[in-house]
């Protein structure tokens, strides 16, 4: 028994170290790459892990996805080196979310419409949720936006981005169904909804605009309380008693898609084979399964269906960003 | 109360496990040796190994857990090798690691930082094991207005590194904060000195901040010295093991710096350069009473190297219990917890003690077993530096190339480092000491943005900065820390 | 003469101060949540700039021996292999870039041709393999080596 466990353990390890060697050995270019925005870590890193072993495990592809990072402004040097280098790589994806689509449309990435790339499709969501302390005196989302009416100095709202990035969306977005000029608002942007999250806790911001899957240890232990998620409808498991901010009356929605774009000049065989590829994936129960533990909703709109809500969503943004003050 | 504990020890000490802990830690010391790569590289892509392997969720944070540790530990040896810092935290163990190995002191270098990190680190898992819920509390309290509080003091305390030329030393802080204001701004989203390039969108990343500044200008120094007929120009390795007496000697210093990095690590945003800055200026502070700090005195290698693995440690605090993540590093490492659907929090030690005891116990092992592996060892590092420079200086230049290349898969992050380089050696060679440059660089960011949060979270109002008795103590300490060596010297003459 | 370079220095810190708290005036934004904005920092930092550098023009201090014409082509030399190293990096591929910088470098460091070759081809097929097979670490292969593997 004894000789059987150790056995066991060697072998275990012997198998890491083999599949290091192994694993790195095939990541070479020619397979398919997928590029990740970002320092690794993040949301991006995610999106693509997420891609590479749903692909992988499921045999959509033979071999391990690369997957290589290339951090700078928020996803413009990618989609720079996607419209001006390598634009026809028919095994390159590159890793996207609405922060892309926020700052295409703000031209945060330079002179860009969005329609440069070819969208490929997202296959999974996360909402934006408004969160208080759970001893804040707000029980819903009336009571917050009736108190934010009449004090608007005096409840600060935090997030993880800058003015005109996608968190901070959220908190305009919020202010603005208040009938309150996203200007008025007092808003503080932190690092990573991490910090900002450890700013509520502290209780130096009152409002913080994050992401549901973030929150779901939080909400376990009892710390906070989520006034709202901005989703279309109810979501499941531990967010089941978590109203929609439209439950509520007031029409704030906001997805937060993972997805991925492909070069302008990929042909269009390979777009459709990447297409045919995802749609195939997201219908399979264990990458169902996965996605759910990375903390995403089910999501799954590709090909044209899905660059014609981008490019909605753009013009959507562009409407929204000149409202609250952001651009002429 | 420890039951907690005492199943992780089991669960850690099974063979699997502890082969994984060791595995982690060799791997760990490999990733932070070589510049650039740092624990959350190593961290991103074992992960999806371990997951893919099914290796069981404690027995995959174990590894990855030892993976950072390991990599805390391998950060400093090019630091007192090369002068060339391994990762972000071991910015501070060049000022008196690379002294001492030019005196032939190599290998007690290596043994006395190994101990070090050992003392530092086991403090702050102690801390975890003993107060992480109780510490965690008290470190959300740190909102904007208390860490710019804390930064003020940090600036405050670099006073004590303007020793020779306090006006270069201002000018390299002055410069560094400069540099750190490029990029987006983090409250407007305005673009500042971009010059229109998407790569500088981001700011200037601190990996090819340290690597520029740091190792091009070392090779370019090097290049000198050689043709100076400096020949190989290194001392004859003399002892190779530290002396108990010296480890006698820093016993104090790791024991204060341990602490103050520990609680440097648990605070929000703070991470292990942070902590080896504010532990070797306070160090300096109190114990430098011959000025021999930054001249290889051992009492300055020990101070950073407790104070950034404490920090490690100490940022697993707000991890486990409130289920943030206190740095880059565990925000990777929650990645994985939640990929094995463990929820981090306060009901982590009651509802997955084998996981969180787990992790604790792996601390306690994989820092034994790396001061086991680190002492011996240290004179067949130290002979990196009888390595000839014709081998020694390509392979910085590689490691630079790769370190910086595998973090941005894009050319112009090569150039910039190039070009900072350039500017790291001209400064050099104008009689600047790149550690306030660096220094300034990590603090100033941080300065301006929570300076900004405080205000715009009070509309305002400047009274936001001294509202907490927290703010208040920091802001007493930094005065003091500024008046007090030119008044008390005054008032105790006055007093005789 | 040693004092110039100091001088000279504090006069460069001045003009880059100058440069950038004109700059800093240009950082505009519909509107911000703190009353400093995006331009008080810069301003300010640029402002301590000048006065320090001033200080330094005012009272400079001397420094160690700046590199003679020799030395300074040697400089400039090395830092040209790192900058065609940059350049051809992703171009030509990993390995042979390596191999030829790694080679030149030695050179230029005094090792006799052969024990640069050496050097460059170990260490280069060393850290490839380190890298690539035991760190999991994507290196550039370059375009044309992929028609051989």
């Amino acid at each position: 028994m004894k000789f059987n466990r150790l056995f066991k353990s060697c072998s275990a390890l012997a198998l890491v170290a083999g599949s290091l060697v192994l694993g790195s050995a095939q990541a070479q270019s020619g397979k398919s790459e997928c590029i990740a925005p970002a320092k690794p870590g993040g949301g991006y890193d995610l999106t693509c892990r997420l891609a590479a072993n749903g692909l992988l495990e499921t045999g959509l592809i033979d071999e391990p996805m690369v997957v290589t990072y290339m951090p700078g402004g928020i996803g413009a040097v990618a989609y720079n080196h996607l419209t001006g280098v390598r634009t026809d790589d028919p095994n390159l994806i590159v890793a996207a979310s609405t922060g892309a689509a926020v700052n295409l449309s703000l031209g945060k990435f330079g002179d860009y419409s969005g329609d440069e790339v070819r969208w490929l499709g997202a296959f999974g969501v996360d909402y934006g949720a408004i969160v208080v302390k759970a001893d804040a005196p707000w029980q819903n989302l009336d009571e917050l936006m009736d108190d934010l009416r009449d004090n608007p100095g005096d409840i600060a709202f935090g997030a993880g981005g800058t003015v005109g990035s996608q968190d901070w969306m959220k908190a305009a977005l919020t202010a603005k169904a208040a009938d309150i000029s996203p200007r008025k608002l007092r808003y503080a942007a932190f690092e990573g909804g991490g910090e900002a999250l450890s700013a509520l806790l502290g209780n130096h911001i009152q409002v913080f605009t994050g992401d549901l899957s973030e929150l779901r240890s939080q909400l376990a232990s009892g710390k906070i309380r989520v006034l709202a998620a901005l989703s279309e409808e109810r979501m499941g498991g531990p967010f089941k008693d978590i109203p929609t901010a439209a439950e509520q009356g007031y029409d704030v929605q906001w997805p937060i898609w993972r997805g991925f774009y492909m070069g302008p000049d990929v042909s269009d065989e390979a777009y459709q084979a990447w297409e045919k590829r995802f749609e195939t994936l997201t219908q399979k129960p264990a990458f169902e399964e996965m996605r759910a533990k990375r903390g995403l909703f089910p999501m799954a709109r590709f090909g044209d269906d899905f660059d014609s809500y981008v490019q909605q969503q753009i013009q959507q943004f562009k409407g929204l960003a000149k409202e609250v003050g952001l651009t002429q | 109360m420890f039951d907690f504990l005492i199943q992780g020890f089991e669960v850690a000490l099974s063979p699997l496990n502890l082969g994984l802990a060791l595995f982690g830690a060799i791997l760990g010391t490999l990733f932070g040796a070589l510049p650039g790569i740092g624990p959350i590289n190593g961290i991103a892509i074992l992960m999806p190994l371990a997951y893919t392997l099914g290796l069981p969720p404690e027995s995959a944070l174990i590894m990855l857990a030892a993976i950072y540790t390991g990599a805390e530990y391998g950060g400093r040896m090019s630091s007192i090798l090369l002068n060339v810092p391994g990762d972000a935290g071991a910015v501070m163990t060049t000022l008196d690691g690379h002294p001492l190995a030019k005196q032939g002191l190599a290998g007690p270098a290596l043994g006395l930082s190994a101990v070090s990190s050992f003392v530092g680190a086991t403090i702050a898992i102690i801390g975890l094991t003993l107060f992480a819920p109780l510490l965690a509390e008290a470190a959300v309290q740190f909102g904007p207005a208390e860490l710019f509080g804390l930064m003020v003091f940090a600036f405050a305390s670099m006073s004590v590194m303007m020793g020779k030329d306090p006006i270069k030393t201002a000018i390299g802080a002055v410069i560094g904060v400069m540099i750190a204001t490029i990029g987006v701004d983090s409250s407007t989203g305005v673009m500042r000195y971009t010059f229109g390039m998407a790569e500088l969108q981001d700011g200037i990343d601190l990996v090819v901040m340290i690597i520029g500044l740091f190792a091009i200008s070392e090779i370019l120094l090097m290049l000198e010295h050689n043709m100076r007929g400096g020949g190989e120009g290194l001392p004859p390795l003399g002892r190779v093991f530290v002396s108990w007496k010296e480890i006698r000697r820093c016993r104090a210093t790791m024991g204060r710096c341990g602490l103050l990095g520990f609680l440097v690590g648990i605070l929000p945003g703070t991470g292990a350069s942070v902590a080896g800055a504010v532990a070797y200026t306070t160090e300096k502070r109190i114990s430098d009473k011959e000025g021999t700090f930054g001249t290889g005195d051992m009492r300055g290698l020990a101070a950073p190297e407790a104070a950034n693995n404490a920090s490690a440690a100490g940022s697993f605090v707000p991890m486990l219990t409130l289920g943030i993540p206190g740095s880059g590093t565990t925000a990777v490492l929650l990645g994985a917890l939640m990929l094995y659907n463990i929820d981090p929090g306060p009901m982590l030690f009651s509802e997955r003690p084998e996981v969180a005891g787990g992790l604790i116990a792996s601390l306690y092992i994989g820092n034994l077993a790396l001061l086991a592996l680190n002492l011996p060892l240290a004179g067949l590092f130290a002979r990196v530096l009888i390595v000839p420079r014709w081998v020694l200086v390509p392979a910085i230049a590689l490691l630079a190339f790769v370190g910086v290349f595998q973090l941005h898969s894009n050319l112009a992050a090569i150039y910039l480092m190039l070009l900072i380089g350039v500017g790291g050696y001209l400064l050099r060679k104008l009689g600047f000491s790149l550690a306030p440059v660096i220094l300034g660089f990590v603090l100033g960011g941080m300065m301006e943005s929570n300076l900004r949060r405080a205000l715009s979270i009070s509309g305002g109002d400047l009274g936001i900065l001294w509202q907490s008795g927290i703010s208040i103590g920091l802001w007493i300490a930094a005065v003091a820390l500024l008046v007090l060596p030119w008044l008390l010297p005054r008032v105790l003459r006055a007093w005789r | 003469m040693n004092r110039t370079a100091d001088r000279v220095l504090g006069l460069v810190l001045i003009v880059l101060a100058a440069g950038a708290a004109a700059w800093a005036t240009r950082f505009n934004v519909p509107f911000s949540y703190d009353p400093l904005g995006p331009k008080a920092f810069p301003m300010g930092l640029a402002l301590i700039l000048a006065v320090l550098s001033l200080v330094l023009v005012i009272r400079p201090g001397a420094n160690g021996e700046w590199p003679d014409r020799p030395m300074a082509l040697k400089l400039g030399l090395v830092l040209a292999v790192l900058l065609v190293y940059a350049l051809l990096f992703t171009r030509l591929g990993y390995p042979l870039t390596s191999l030829c910088a790694v080679t030149v470098l030695a050179r230029l460091f005094a090792a006799s041709w052969r024990k640069a070759l050496v050097t460059g081809v170990a260490m280069t097929v060393v850290t490839y393999f380190l890298f690539t097979q035991a760190l999991g670490i994507g290196l550039p292969e370059g375009r044309w080596l992929s028609a051989w593997f």
